[in-house]
């Protein structure tokens, strides 16, 4: 039991992700040794090159690096000087930027590729979302009722009669539907004729006109021609896929315990305010659905 | 000609049927005609599916969405990111920032996350220049050790501990604590690895690209990037930001990037500017740019290569025309936004406008072109959110604003979008919009950025209808009638996006226009055709044409179209399909064409009268539309022009 808790990534995250922060204040980051000193050195300079190479894939000019640097220099004394004046405090964007990072690290920690084992128990909870849709070759023929005021439905069983002993669709024309689709899955179906219509390819004959079904455009006579029903993909099929929704969800289940384990450790007081009867979004994993 | 597609296609349908009833009894089989064997469609008559060559399938999809990482986003509370804003457009279920589930009616097939450059390309501190983590002997060793799972992988979990807390950690290894992790340099490797797991081509594509947000004094410039390529080549560089030394507010310089950008990755990337609306006149000059140079040769060639597409319409105001602009086009004024610029420092004044809106461009493109040789303003139109919470949500009765703080609540339609002591955009002013349909052989980044780049593509304010635009010299009703006009369209003419062949004969040019309503959406009103033209004394021209309209109604003495109707209950939140038309179609020939004038078309297609969100949310909270706010409207979609050059 207790090996299969410290092999979880979670119980990793979780020592990492709460001693990150200790860690970085006993290293104190890398403060300068005088606060009226900065220090421009090789690793500086290659920082910023690097950044000018990735905009322009080619290094910078000698008088392009010298106003990197300089514009490096001056941001940085504004920087300390505004540090010092205690500008961070109570700016949202400083605020935002710095908790973001935070996202950023959390994320980091998440083991690619996932373990096997965890992948395939994923995979048969969530196999359903999955499902391969089913495919459909179908025909249609297009009424506008309100084009036939009473008559529609008389001329629309004289064309299913005439369809069905063997016409042509052919002179049918002159609207944007498409008078065939070859291969479509289930939603390039809806896509065009809307989600009613395709329901009725659940169970329709194969082979032969059928109709009238309705949609939200009006009548059509249909003619499926094949149906390759849905079903349920083996893993290899879907192994991309699946992979990206699982770390996904780990993700997001690390970066909601860091934020727990974080707050656990604050006293959270409200003064003068009722507080909310359920703290949103702090939380388990369970809130979201992936 | 002019034909009236509801008064033809239907006679067409009835002498269709009669045919048909009497063929069952006789032997009258169709049979295929020389014109559906030609090279557009070269395989059997029976299966014009395959071997086509032309696109035949719509994509829908936003060229602009903001998620969590962009700054403005976040301050506002969106805490989406960018796995949060893929599944939302693939039609998964997802919880939004402010903690209700939101889910798409139906999913798009396409995406383009473009959150700010700015600081998007920076390398974080914390994981640049730092050397692989098994480099450290401390790494190596507890990546084993978990890895080997069992005793070793508890030990390696204590001795990890240890460390920690004994501060014995080695600090460069922080950066990259987690062994087999992923640890990204800067945002923008976050931004490109996210399109590429996201990227499933033939059912959802995901495309690489970033906002430019170029301000100047709150004058909105921007310009959003997408990239045809996949990580390979957009994730060689980091986006170009606005700040100096390295980036720049003025769009030559992002031309230069982009330039570059192709040049040394052997890649692909196009822009499209957005909300000239909210510039201030500073958009679409005519004369100078807003640094003060004139516009010459290099600024007219650079934009027309590098901005293939304007969004035309958005959250933030619909841009095509301003009622002041085009005081004889009726639907006009639809969603305008004309307070001011963007962060309403300065108010508008009307000398603004002409540089602000598209048709106007349009038309002042024709006069550079003139002037200069090169047309600048040779675009096509999409539609877009720019939303900022993450979520394409832009259905009116599934409209999640503009920003976290504007997502649904009964507080929403209240609070002003922005306010200063120039004028204000209010809550209830934010406009549910738009979407971009692309027409394209299959969903591919490279389908899809193709279409684009040869403008084959159109905007609507957020509905699915399918419109067809194709211009030629020689389109008939018959074509229109044809059992797949498009056949016909791609034969005799051009698709929306194009120039017009040469001239043959002496004839007027000739436009084939057709609309499918969204399947789940609301009835056509119209079908319109919106030219503008330079007359011989170098001034600009714009006519707007009613082609095809929904039946029971002819144009009076004055050539008005009588309106279609209203079926809206706003007490409801309701309307029916009772009015209007599921399908409009006509081939329409420019009644006014003087071939010594260069003009553009496009085609507007106008959807019944239907709710605004507002009506929604006045209807779901139990609560009162503020005075002032537009309660109906007629959604719409722009079609990339046509153009016609002597």
């Amino acid at each position: 039991m207790i090996k299969r808790i410290l092999r979880e990534p979670l119980l990793h995250f979780l020592i990492l992700g709460g001693l990150l922060f200790l860690a970085y204040d006993q290293l104190g980051g890398d403060a300068p040794p005088r606060p009226d000193e900065i220090v421009i050195d090789a690793a500086r300079i290659e920082m910023l090159q690097k950044q000018f190479e990735r905009t322009w894939q080619r290094p910078p000019m000698p008088p392009e690096l010298d106003g990197l640097v300089d514009a490096w220099l001056r941001e940085e004394i504004f920087y300390r000087e505004g540090l010092a004046l205690g500008l961070d405090q109570g700016d949202p964007v400083v605020r935002l930027r710095v908790a973001q990072k935070m996202d950023f690290i959390s994320e980091g920690l998440l083991v690619e590729p996932p373990d096997e084992p965890a992948l395939h128990s994923w995979f048969e909870e969530h196999a359903e979302q999955y499902r391969v849709e089913p495919i459909f070759t179908v025909q249609q023929v297009y009424y506008d009722p309100g084009r036939f005021d009473d008559e529609w439905a008389g001329a629309v069983a004289a064309a299913r009669a005439a369809l069905a002993s063997g016409t042509e669709p052919e002179p049918l024309g002159g609207t944007l539907m498409p008078a065939a689709m070859a291969d479509v899955s289930a939603r390039e179906v809806s896509r065009v004729f809307g989600a009613d219509f395709t329901d009725t390819l659940a169970d329709a004959p194969v082979g032969r006109w059928h109709g009238p079904v309705q949609s939200g455009f009006g009548v059509h006579l249909v003619r499926l021609e094949e149906r390759i029903p849905g079903r349920i993909p083996a893993l290899a099929e879907v192994r991309d896929e699946v992979e990206r929704d699982y770390l996904a969800q780990q993700r997001e289940a690390m970066n909601d315990a860091l934020y727990d384990s974080l707050r656990s450790r604050y006293t959270i007081r409200y003064e003068n305010v009722a507080a909310p009867v359920a703290p949103d979004g702090s939380g388990s994993d369970l809130t979201r659905s992936p | 000609m002019r034909i009236h597609s509801s008064n033809s296609r239907g006679l067409a349908l009835l002498a269709a049927l009669a045919c048909l009833a009497a063929s069952a009894l006789a032997t009258a089989q169709i049979q295929p005609t020389k014109e559906s064997l030609s090279e557009l469609y070269p395989g059997k008559a029976y299966s014009p599916y395959a071997q086509r060559r032309f696109p035949d399938r719509v994509y829908w999809g936003d060229t602009h969405l903001h998620t969590g990482l962009s700054v403005d986003a976040g301050l506002f509370g969106a805490r989406l990111g960018l796995d949060d804003a893929y599944r939302f457009a693939r039609g998964e279920e997802v919880m939004a920032s402010s903690g209700q589930p939101a889910r798409l009616g139906r999913a798009l097939d396409w995406l383009v996350i473009a959150d700010h450059s700015d600081a998007m390309g920076f390398f974080n501190d914390l994981a640049a220049g730092s050397p692989n983590i098994l480099g450290y002997e401390q790494g190596q060793r507890w990546y084993d050790g978990l890895q080997a799972g069992g005793d070793a992988s508890a030990a390696a979990a204590l001795d990890l501990i240890t460390t920690f807390s004994q501060g014995k950690i080695n600090p460069e290894m922080l950066a990259q604590y987690s062994p087999g992790s992923k640890i990204y340099a800067s945002v923008w490797d976050k931004v490109v690895d996210a399109a590429e797991r996201f990227n499933d081509p033939g059912s959802f594509t995901a495309l690489i690209g970033f906002e430019w947000t170029s301000l100047v004094a709150g004058n909105n410039l921007h310009r959003n990037v997408i990239f045809r390529d996949g990580a390979a080549r957009a994730g060689q560089v980091v986006p170009y930001t606005t700040q100096v030394p390295i980036g720049s507010t003025d769009p030559l310089d992002l031309y230069r990037w982009l330039e570059n950008y192709e040049s040394k990755t052997g890649g692909s990337a196009l822009a499209l500017a957005h909300n000239g609306n909210l510039s201030n006149g500073l958009m679409f000059p005519v004369d100078r740019q807003y640094t003060g140079r004139k516009l010459d040769d290099t600024y007219v060639e650079k934009r027309a290569r590098w901005e293939p597409m304007y969004e035309i319409t958005q959250i933030k105001g619909d841009g095509e025309a301003h009622p002041l602009l085009s005081p004889d086009d009726a639907f006009a004024d639809y969603e305008t936004w004309d307070a001011g610029n963007l962060d309403l420092s300065e108010a508008k004044t009307d000398d603004m406008l002409k540089g602000e809106y598209a048709r106007e461009a349009l038309k002042n493109g024709l006069l550079l072109e003139k002037r200069l040789g090169t047309n600048p303003y040779k675009f096509g139109l999409v539609g877009s959110t720019d939303s900022h919470t993450g979520l394409v949500a832009v259905e009116e009765e599934n409209f999640f604003g503009k920003a976290t703080n504007a997502e649904p609540s009964a507080r929403r339609m209240n609070h002003p979008f922005t306010r200063t002591d120039k004028g204000a955009f209010e809550g209830y002013e934010l406009v549910a919009s738009g979407f971009t349909a692309v027409w394209a052989e299959e969903n591919t980044r490279e389908a899809i950025w193709d279409a684009m780049a040869r403008k084959e593509v159109y905007g609507t304010t957020g509905p699915r209808m399918t419109v067809r635009f194709f211009g030629g010299w020689d389109y008939n009703a018959d074509d229109l009638n044809s059992r797949a006009p498009a056949f016909r369209g791609y034969e005799k003419g051009v698709p929306m996006g194009s120039d017009l062949r040469a001239r043959s004969g002496d004839g007027a040019p000739t436009f084939m226009v057709y609309a499918l309503r969204d399947a789940i959406g609301a009835n056509l009103d119209r079908i319109q055709v919106v030219k503008g033209w330079l007359d011989r004394k170098g001034k600009t021209h714009e006519k707007v044409y009613d082609v095809a309209w929904s039946a029971g109604r002819e144009p009076g003495a004055d050539g008005t179209l009588p309106p279609v109707g209203n079926t809206v209950d706003i007490e409801n939140a309701n309307w029916t399909n009772t009015i209007g038309a599921s399908e409009l179609g006509a081939v329409w020939t420019d009644p006014d064409f003087d071939p010594s004038q260069s003009a553009f078309y496009y085609a507007r297609v106008l959807e019944i009268p239907t709710p605004r969100w507002v009506v929604y949310d006045a209807f779901r909270y139990g609560i009162e539309i503020p005075e002032g706010a537009e309660t109906t409207h007629q959604e719409r979609a722009y079609t990339s022009p046509i153009w016609y050059t002597p």
